[in-house]
C-alpha cells in the first residue's frame, strides 16, 4: 500500500502554488490583451475624458489592439496628420473620444506577462540628467549631490537605481539618475523636491532635517504608527506620528528656545506660548504644542506628527503613509543642498539586451540537466537525480514568487543570488543523499538528521556573511543580499525537508 | 586504499607546503600589484566610469554591438526612446576607451563626422560606486567574512578547527583574487559579488568534512576522510561543471556573467585544493596530536 504523502511534501506543493499565482495572477496576466496606460498628465485631452493611469486600452477606432507593437503601428499610421481625427479608446469599462492631430499625449506599454518585476540592467527605465538650478556646480559638489541623492532615493525605497556624476565637453557637471520600472514623471516628481526641513518655534529655527541634528528616526512600529482616520467635509484625514532622537546640539537648542517661553493654561493642559512649527520646502506642515513639562528642559525625543488627505478613507490613509515616509526620509538624509532642474528625460533601453532574460534560463537548464547527469551517473538512482531537478526547480519558482509579492525588481544581481542558492542548494541535496546511505546501524531518519546539521551549519554562516551587505554601499549588492537570503531559507525550511521526505522514500 | 592512506599519513604535512607557497606568492604578488596601481583589482567600467557617447541616430544596437565590441574597451549600446511614440531617437556608446580616440573610432565606423551639440553628445561618466562606497562594500566584505568566522567558532567551539575552515576560505578567496589579477580581468560589481558568493561554496564543504572528522565516531580517521572527500568532491565538481557549462553558454551575450562565473569556478578550483589538502592536513595534524596526547 502506498504511504500518504508527508506534511513537508504538501508544504512543498502549497508554496508552489503560492508562488505560481503570485507570478502569474488570476486570471494569467499573460492571458490579459491590450496594452496598460502608464502615465498621462492630467492637463491631457484624455484624461479630461475620463481616461487614467492603469487603465487597459483594448482597441482604437474599432481595431483590437493585442499588444505594444500593435497599438504604435495604429498611431503611427494616423500621425503626424493635417487634420484633426477622431479617436475612439476602449478600455474595460468605458470609452474616450478625442479629436486631434498628433499622437496622444500618454505612454503606454505592454502588460506584463508575470508580475516579475526586472531591474534597470535587465527592463531599462528612466533616466535623467539634472543640474542646480541657478547655479554651476563644480565636481566636488556634484559628487556631495550624487552621494546624497543615492542615499535618500535608497532611504525612499528604490533600489533599483543608479545615481553617478557626468560631466560635458564644456566642462559642465551633472548628475545622471537612471530609475527602473519608473516613468518619467514618478522621477521628476522625485527629483525636483528638494525636501528642505525645518523646525521652528517663532523666527528662530531648532533643528533641520539630516543626521547634524537628528541623531535617530523612528520607523518600526512601536515608534511610528497611524494614529487613525475621520471624516473631513471634503473626504478623509487621516493622522500619522513618529519619534525622532535629537542630537544633544539641537536639544539645547530647543531648551534654549523654550526657556524663553510663557505658559498659556487650557482646558487641554497646560502649553508653553509657541508652538513648534515643522516646515517642509518652505511650506508648514504642522504645528506642534509644546507642553508645559518640556519649557527649557534638555529633551531629545521628539514626536513629528502630521496628516495625509483623501478622497476615501484608504486613499488617505495610502497618502498619510508616503507622507511619513516623505519627511522620514527628509529628516534622515537633509535636504539637497540645491534646488534641482532636469535637463533631459528619457526612456531608456537596459544595458542587457531582450534576449538577455531566455538565455540566462537556457544556461540555468543547460547547467541544472548536467548536475542532474552527474548525479545520475554517481548514484546510479535515476530518481534521486529527478528528485534533485524537481527540488531545484521548485526552489527558483518559489523565490521568483516572493520576488513578485514583495515587489522585488530583479536585476542581473538577484539573478546571481539566485544561482549562488542553486548552487549551495544543490550541494546540499548531495550531502543528503550522501549522509542517506551510508552504511551504519543507524536509521535513515537518524541518518538525514545529521545531515541536517550540516545544512544549518552552512546557512548561518552563509546568512550572516551577507547580512552586512544589505547597507554598504549604498545598497548596491543589496539585490544579491535579499535574493539569497530569501532562496537559502526557502531551501532550508521547505525543500530541502521535502528532499528529504523523497529520499526517504525511495529508500522504504 | 590503503596504500593510499598509508600515503598521505606519511606526506599530508608536506602536502601542506603547496598551498602555503602559493599563498606566500600570492601576498607578495598583491603586495606589488597595490604598489603599483593602488588597488587590490583592476576595475572595470562601473567602478571606474567611462565615456559615453549620445548619436542622434537610429541604428540596430545588437549590430553595432558586434561591430565595435573589439574597437572599443568595454563596451555598452543602449537606445533611447521617444516617450509616446517609442521610436528609438538615439543611442548611446559607453565605453572606458579615451574620449578623443572613441570619437574617431566612432567617426570611421559611421562614415561621417560627428559634431558635438548638433549630431552627438559627448559625456564623461564617473563611477556608479563613488570611491567611498566602494571602501564601503570593501569593508562590508571584511565583516561578513568576520561574521561568518563567528559563526564557524560557535559551530565547532574548537580553535584549531575553526580555524583551519576559516583559512581555507580565506585562500579560496585570495588565491582567486590573485589570479583574477593576473589574468587582468577588470572587475566589475558583479564581479565582487562573485567573490562573496565564494565564500559561501567554500565553507560548505569544508563544514562537511570537519563535523564528520570531529563530530563522527564511525570508521578510522582516514575512512571518514575518505567519505568527506568523495561527498564534497562531488558537491564542488556538480558546481564547478554547471558554472563552466553556463559560462560556455553566456559567454557570447554577457560579459556580466561570464565574469561571474569564472571567478567562482577558479574559485571552486582553488577550493578543491584548499579543502582538501589545506583543511585537510591541519584537522588531521589536529587530531591526531589530540589522540596521542590522550
Amino acid at each position: 500500500m502506498k504511504k500518504p504523502l508527508s506534511w513537508k511534501i504538501w508544504l512543498l506543493i502549497i508554496f508552489l502554488i503560492l508562488s505560481l499565482l503570485a507570478i502569474f495572477g488570476m486570471p494569467p496576466a499573460f492571458l490579459q490583451k491590450g496594452v496598460i496606460v502608464s502615465s498621462l498628465e492630467q492637463d491631457s485631452l484624455l484624461y479630461s475624458q475620463g481616461m487614467r493611469q492603469g487603465q487597459i486600452i483594448l482597441s482604437i477606432n474599432d481595431n483590437p489592439i493585442s499588444d505594444l507593437d500593435e497599438y504604435h503601428a495604429i498611431l503611427s499610421s494616423m500621425f503626424p496628420s493635417e487634420e484633426n481625427l477622431k479617436l475612439t479608446f476602449k478600455t474595460k469599462s468605458e470609452e474616450d473620444i478625442i479629436l486631434t492631430n498628433q499622437t496622444p499625449d500618454i505612454i503606454v506599454e505592454g502588460i506584463p506577462g508575470t508580475r516579475i518585476k526586472l531591474g534597470l540592467d535587465l527592463a531599462g527605465g528612466s533616466r535623467a540628467l539634472v543640474k542646480a538650478e541657478n547655479k554651476t556646480l563644480n565636481a566636488k559638489e556634484i559628487n556631495d549631490l550624487v552621494a546624497i541623492t543615492s542615499n535618500r532615493l535608497n532611504e525612499f525605497g528604490l533600489t533599483d537605481l543608479k545615481v553617478l556624476p557626468v560631466s560635458d565637453l564644456s566642462g559642465d557637471h551633472f548628475m545622471l539618475i537612471e530609475i527602473a520600472g519608473a516613468t518619467p514623471k514618478d522621477l521628476k516628481k522625485l527629483i525636483s523636491e528638494q525636501g528642505k526641513f525645518e523646525a521652528k518655534i517663532g523666527e528662530d529655527v531648532v533643528f533641520i532635517g539630516g543626521n547634524r541634528d537628528v541623531a535617530s528616526v523612528g520607523r518600526d512600529a512601536q515608534n511610528s504608527r497611524i494614529e487613525g482616520c475621520d471624516r473631513v467635509e471634503e473626504g478623509y484625514v487621516c493622522r500619522f506620528s513618529f519619534s525622532i532622537t535629537l542630537s544633544g546640539d539641537a536639544a539645547k537648542k530647543h531648551a534654549e528656545l523654550t526657556d524663553a517661553l510663557s505658559v498659556n493654561a487650557t482646558p487641554q493642559g497646560n502649553y508653553l506660548s509657541e508652538k513648534l512649527d515643522l516646515y517642509l520646502d518652505e511650506k508648514l506642515v504642522s504645528s506642534l504644542l509644546i507642553s508645559e513639562g518640556l519649557k527649557g528642559r534638555l529633551t531629545t525625543q521628539i514626536a513629528i506628527s502630521g496628516s495625509g488627505t483623501g478622497a476615501t478613507e484608504e486613499e488617505a490613509y495610502i497618502n498619510a503613509k508616503e507622507e511619513m515616509k516623505k519627511l522620514q526620509t527628509i529628516l534622515i538624509t537633509g535636504s539637497l543642498p540645491y534646488k534641482l532642474e532636469i535637463v533631459k528625460l528619457d526612456t531608456i533601453s537596459p544595458i542587457l539586451g531582450d534576449n538577455f532574460v531566455n538565455s540566462i534560463l537556457f544556461a540555468g537548464l543547460a547547467a541544472l540537466l548536467a548536475v542532474a547527469i552527474i548525479v545520475f551517473v554517481r548514484y546510479r538512482n535515476i530518481k534521486a537525480a529527478a528528485a534533485l531537478l524537481v527540488t531545484v526547480l521548485s526552489e527558483i519558482i518559489i523565490i521568483l514568487g516572493i520576488a513578485s509579492l514583495i515587489d522585488w525588481n530583479l536585476d542581473l544581481l538577484s539573478i546571481a543570488g539566485i544561482l549562488a542558492t542553486i548552487g549551495t542548494g544543490i550541494d546540499q541535496q548531495i550531502i543528503i543523499l550522501d549522509e542517506s546511505k551510508e552504511s551504519t546501524i543507524m536509521s535513515l531518519k537518524q541518518k538525514l538528521k545529521r545531515a541536517f546539521s550540516i545544512i544549518l551549519g552552512a546557512y548561518f554562516t552563509v546568512v550572516v556573511a551577507l547580512i552586512p551587505l544589505l547597507w554598504a554601499g549604498a545598497g548596491l549588492l543589496k539585490g544579491f543580499a535579499i535574493t539569497t537570503i530569501i532562496g537559502i531559507t526557502v531551501g532550508v525550511l521547505i525543500t530541502r525537508p521535502a528532499f528529504t521526505e523523497m529520499v526517504k522514500r525511495f529508500g522504504e | 586504499m590503503g596504500k593510499l592512506s598509508k600515503l598521505h599519513d606519511k606526506y599530508y604535512k608536506v602536502l601542506l607546503l603547496i598551498p602555503i607557497l602559493i599563498l606566500v606568492f600570492c601576498f607578495i604578488y598583491l603586495g606589488f600589484f597595490y604598489s603599483q596601481t593602488g588597488d587590490i583589482i583592476h576595475k572595470d567600467i562601473s567602478l571606474t566610469g567611462g565615456t559615453s557617447v549620445t548619436m542622434y541616430i537610429q541604428a540596430d544596437k545588437i549590430q553595432l554591438e558586434q561591430d565595435l565590441a573589439l574597437k572599443l574597451k568595454d563596451l555598452n549600446v543602449r537606445e533611447i526612446y521617444d516617450l509616446r511614440t517609442r521610436e528609438q531617437k538615439a543611442i548611446i556608446i559607453e565605453t572606458t576607451t579615451d574620449g578623443e580616440e572613441a570619437k574617431l573610432i566612432l567617426e570611421e565606423h559611421f562614415g561621417f563626422e560627428l559634431i558635438e551639440g548638433e549630431n552627438s553628445n559627448f559625456e564623461f561618466t564617473g563611477s556608479t560606486l563613488s570611491n567611498s562606497f566602494y571602501k564601503q562594500l570593501l569593508i562590508a566584505i571584511l565583516i561578513a567574512f568576520l561574521f561568518m568566522a563567528i559563526v564557524i567558532f560557535i559551530l565547532f567551539r574548537t580553535a584549531i578547527p575553526s580555524t583551519a575552515v576559516i583559512i581555507s576560505a580565506f585562500a579560496d578567496i585570495l588565491m582567486t583574487l590573485v589570479l583574477i589579477d593576473i589574468l587582468g580581468m577588470k572587475i566589475s560589481t558583479a564581479g565582487i559579488v562573485a567573490f562573496l558568493m565564494l565564500i559561501g561554496y567554500s565553507v560548505d564543504t569544508d563544514i562537511l568534512l570537519t563535523t564528520r572528522l570531529l563530530k563522527r565516531k564511525e570508521g578510522t580517521l582516514n575512512h571518514r576522510i575518505f567519505k568527506s572527500f568523495k561527498t564534497g568532491t562531488t558537491m564542488t565538481l556538480t558546481s564547478l561543471v554547471a558554472m563552466l557549462i553556463a559560462l560556455f553558454v553566456v559567454r557570447s551575450f554577457s560579459s556580466t556573467l561570464t565574469q561571474i562565473f569564472m571567478v567562482i569556478s577558479i574559485g571552486l578550483a582553488f577550493d578543491l585544493l584548499n579543502t582538501w589538502v589545506t583543511n585537510v592536513s591541519i584537522l588531521k595534524w589536529y587530531v591526531l596530536s589530540k589522540e596521542k596526547r590522550q
